[in-house]
């Protein structure tokens, strides 16, 4: 025998009761290794022979109450209440595993189904589905439930059950267990709460971002991505939770492979760790026109796990106000290098077309004096269809108010059609003439918000203007006036100078300059002198010039004195012996200053009349010679 | 409690003798508890699986024990092969455990 094992011996350590209670045992066994068994210490119990009931030796009595104070110290630590319910699924007993108060329901749970309680968690459907689990006589585990105590504070239970049958296998309730689990669940909410937050911000960002994992697939996306992707065309933008974007980049075909081969490229390399940053700009087609996006692609590695967060933006309307932008330039430089209004506006409206896609381009000009608008210059890419058109719309000619551009004329104000019909003042069949087949934009070219002319512009496919456009048609428009406005003024002036040019052609023969040392800086037209031997020299340094003492004197006075003059006549003496005369005439010339920086003037060959007059002079002479000798 | 095990022969009955056996105890009393480890052990060593076990909580199932004339827990009896026999304390005795199940030969 272990000696090990508690005995029921009773001497000598027992109490008079236990010794008591051994006889009155002994008394009951009959039976010889019953009673040895007993007197052994090796017996736990004793069956009545009336009632079958088992009676307890001491030993085992004092381990079954230690061992129920055990069970219940460790079932204390498993569950806060147990509790009984009969068969109606009411609470027929709620104890706390330390004695203490209800927990569930502070109004009192005797008598009262679990849906019977203060629940606020559980819709209908719920307790439908928990009573049905009951009516199955199933067992339950973990159901929670919510409700606010006495003092107002939320409250997380978690009860389980299971049904209890009597020896005759008939149900008799249900019995279990009650968690309080509102620390765990105030735990998890604080886990969660720095979640719910970061997601809170990635959706509040405008920007479309999607965070990937290190294979592709998209973790999570903001709801402007999702929106972005019901929105916009191009490669990757398509792409939804849980699908993999890397395999989308891979697969994109036609027009879109080089950058889904391109995309795929940079975001490996980021994933990869061979680069912070990837971004790339690309454009697509989209039902609303081009589209511009701009992608940018960083890295984001934690616990030695690489993802990459992807923004994709759209920067159509950025894009857009470049190409305006470039376009504003592009006219300007025409302009600047522009020599004339015709290569000026052919030059316009073809780098407009080549920015915008349009097939062509028309200037009409506003007849001032006729009060219409007449076809002037044109541009378009080439083809029949174009040239035809064209040439069609030469000779055109519109009274403000009348065809698109007469409206636009009258209106000042820019006009598009795109698909004709979409404005409903103007009849398809009345642009046909004027726009063709085609979509148009028609936009005024004024100066001072004066029109003085119209540009219409035609294309297959006209995009629907925004605020940038409308304002780039603007201010090309008053660039343009502006210049055809300058250009009208310099093309007088030049008419004016040829006219001066002509007449000047005609009262002199040559013309002159000198510096302020009155040294000649230009001779045009003289045959007195050759160029190279009058050019810096003044007017008393050239050769073989005849002018008397006092007339250089005078003449020199007068330049001194920065006066004009005229018909200052010299002379000069060829090498046959002969003399040609000649008649200057100069005004002194000043700077934007008011410095003085030389003469001007212009030259006459007066030697026919020189001649003639030394001629008749001498004739004269003789003939009153002649009275004087026959008077004599 | 009524608990009952079967060895792992039981699969091929006409090749061995099965030993057919019932312990009555009462819940987790310390020979109760002894009782069923003591049997286990010889149960392991001694029938090699070739056995049959019910192990009944009289606390439980005070009818039954009435029924099956058990006065005391333990109570071990043996119930085939015939003759029945019966062990009654803690079955520290293994001698006396193996000649009661029959087991010829074995010194415990």
């Amino acid at each position: 025998m272990n000696s090990a094992l508690p005995q029921l011996n009773p001497a000598p350590s027992g109490t008079g009761i236990e010794r008591d209670f051994q006889k009155a045992i002994l008394r009951l066994v009959k039976g010889g290794p019953e009673r040895q068994a007993i007197e052994a210490g090796q017996i736990d119990a004793i069956i009545d022979p009336a009632s079958g009931n088992s009676i307890l030796l001491p030993e085992a009595r004092r381990a079954l109450i230690e061992r129920k104070v055990g069970f219940r110290s460790l079932i204390g630590l498993a569950f806060d209440w147990y509790w009984e319910q009969d068969e109606d699924y009411r609470f027929v007993s709620h104890r706390g595993a330390g004695d203490d108060a209800d927990g569930i329901a502070e109004e009192g749970i005797i008598g009262k189904t679990l849906w019977d309680l203060s629940i606020d968690n559980m819709s209908e459907a719920d307790w439908r589905t928990h009573r049905q689990q009951l009516e199955w006589r199933a067992i339950f585990r973990d159901l929670e439930l919510r409700h606010v105590d006495g003092g107002g504070e939320v409250r997380y239970v978690s009860i389980s059950g299971e049904p209890v049958f009597d020896d005759r296998n008939h149900f008799k309730g249900y019995r279990g267990i009650t968690r309080d689990i509102t620390e765990r669940k105030q735990a998890e909410a604080l886990v969660q709460q720095p979640h719910r937050f970061d997601r809170a911000v990635l959706d509040a960002l405008g920007a479309p971002i999607a965070v990937l994992d290190h294979a592709g697939l998209v973790l999570s996306a903001n709801h402007a991505w999702r929106d972005f992707a019901t929105n916009h065309a191009g490669v990757g933008t398509h792409v939804a939770l849980g699908a993999n974007y890397l395999a989308v980049c891979d697969d994109a075909c036609a027009t879109e492979q080089v950058d889904g081969v391109a995309i795929a490229a940079g975001i490996r390399q980021v994933i990869g760790g061979e680069r912070a940053l990837f971004r790339y700009d690309y454009s697509c087609d989209s039902p609303t026109g081009r589209t511009w996006l701009a992608l940018s692609v960083t890295r984001i590695a934690e616990n030695g796990n690489a993802s990459a967060v992807v923004l994709c933006e759209d920067i159509t309307e950025r894009k857009r106000g470049e190409l305006l932008l470039g376009l504003e330039f592009a006219v300007a430089r025409c302009l600047a290098n522009a020599t004339t209004a015709a290569s000026a506006l052919q030059s316009v409206i073809r780098v407009i077309c080549e920015t915008q896609g349009w097939d062509c381009g028309r200037y009409f000009c506003l007849d001032q004096s006729a009060g219409v608008l007449r076809f002037d210059e044109s541009w378009g890419v080439a083809g029949a269809a174009v040239e035809e058109f064209l040439e069609k719309s030469r000779g055109m000619v519109f009274r403000p108010g009348a065809g698109l551009a007469g409206r636009v004329c009258q209106s000042g104000q820019p006009l598009w059609i795109v698909d004709g019909a979409r404005d409903a003042a103007v009849s398809p069949t009345a642009l046909a003439p004027e726009t063709g087949e085609y979509d148009a934009c028609v936009f005024p070219v004024t100066t001072d918000d004066k029109v003085i002319g119209v540009l219409a512009f035609s294309a297959s496919r006209v995009r629907e203007p925004d605020d940038r456009m409308l304002q780039a048609v603007r201010s090309i428009g008053s660039q343009l006036g502006g210049f055809l406005l300058r250009q009208q003024a310099v093309d007088a002036l030049r008419r004016s100078e040829m006219r001066f040019r002509v007449l000047n052609d005609l009262t002199s023969d040559w013309y002159w300059e000198q510096d302020s040392n009155f040294r000649f800086t230009q001779v045009v037209g003289c045959s007195a002198f050759g160029t190279a031997e009058i050019l810096g020299m003044t007017h008393w340094e050239l050769p073989n010039v005849v002018v008397a003492d006092e007339g250089w004197a005078e003449h020199k006075s007068q330049l001194a004195a920065r006066w004009s003059f005229c018909d200052f006549e010299f002379a000069t003496v060829h090498s046959d012996g002969k003399h040609a005369y000649y008649s200057i005439c100069g005004e002194p010339v000043y700077d934007a200053a008011g410095i003085f920086t030389g003469y001007c003037g212009t030259g006459l060959d007066i030697t026919t009349r020189k001649r003639e007059e030394i001629a008749l002079r001498e004739s004269e002479a003789r003939l009153r010679a002649l009275v004087a000798h026959s008077s004599g | 409690m009524v608990r009952k095990r079967k060895g792992r022969g039981e699969s091929d009955p006409a090749a061995t003798t099965i030993v057919v056996m019932a312990l009555y105890i009462t819940d987790s009393g310390p020979n109760s508890v002894r009782a069923v480890a003591n049997l286990e052990a010889i149960c392991q060593e001694h029938l090699k699986g070739n056995f049959r076990l019910e192990i009944i909580d009289v606390l439980q199932h005070p009818l039954r024990a009435l029924a099956d004339g058990i006065v005391v827990t333990p109570s071990l009896a043996k119930l085939s092969p015939l003759p029945i026999a019966t062990v009654v304390g803690n079955l520290s005795d293994k001698s006396g455990v193996l000649r009661a199940l029959g087991i010829v030969g074995s010194t415990g």
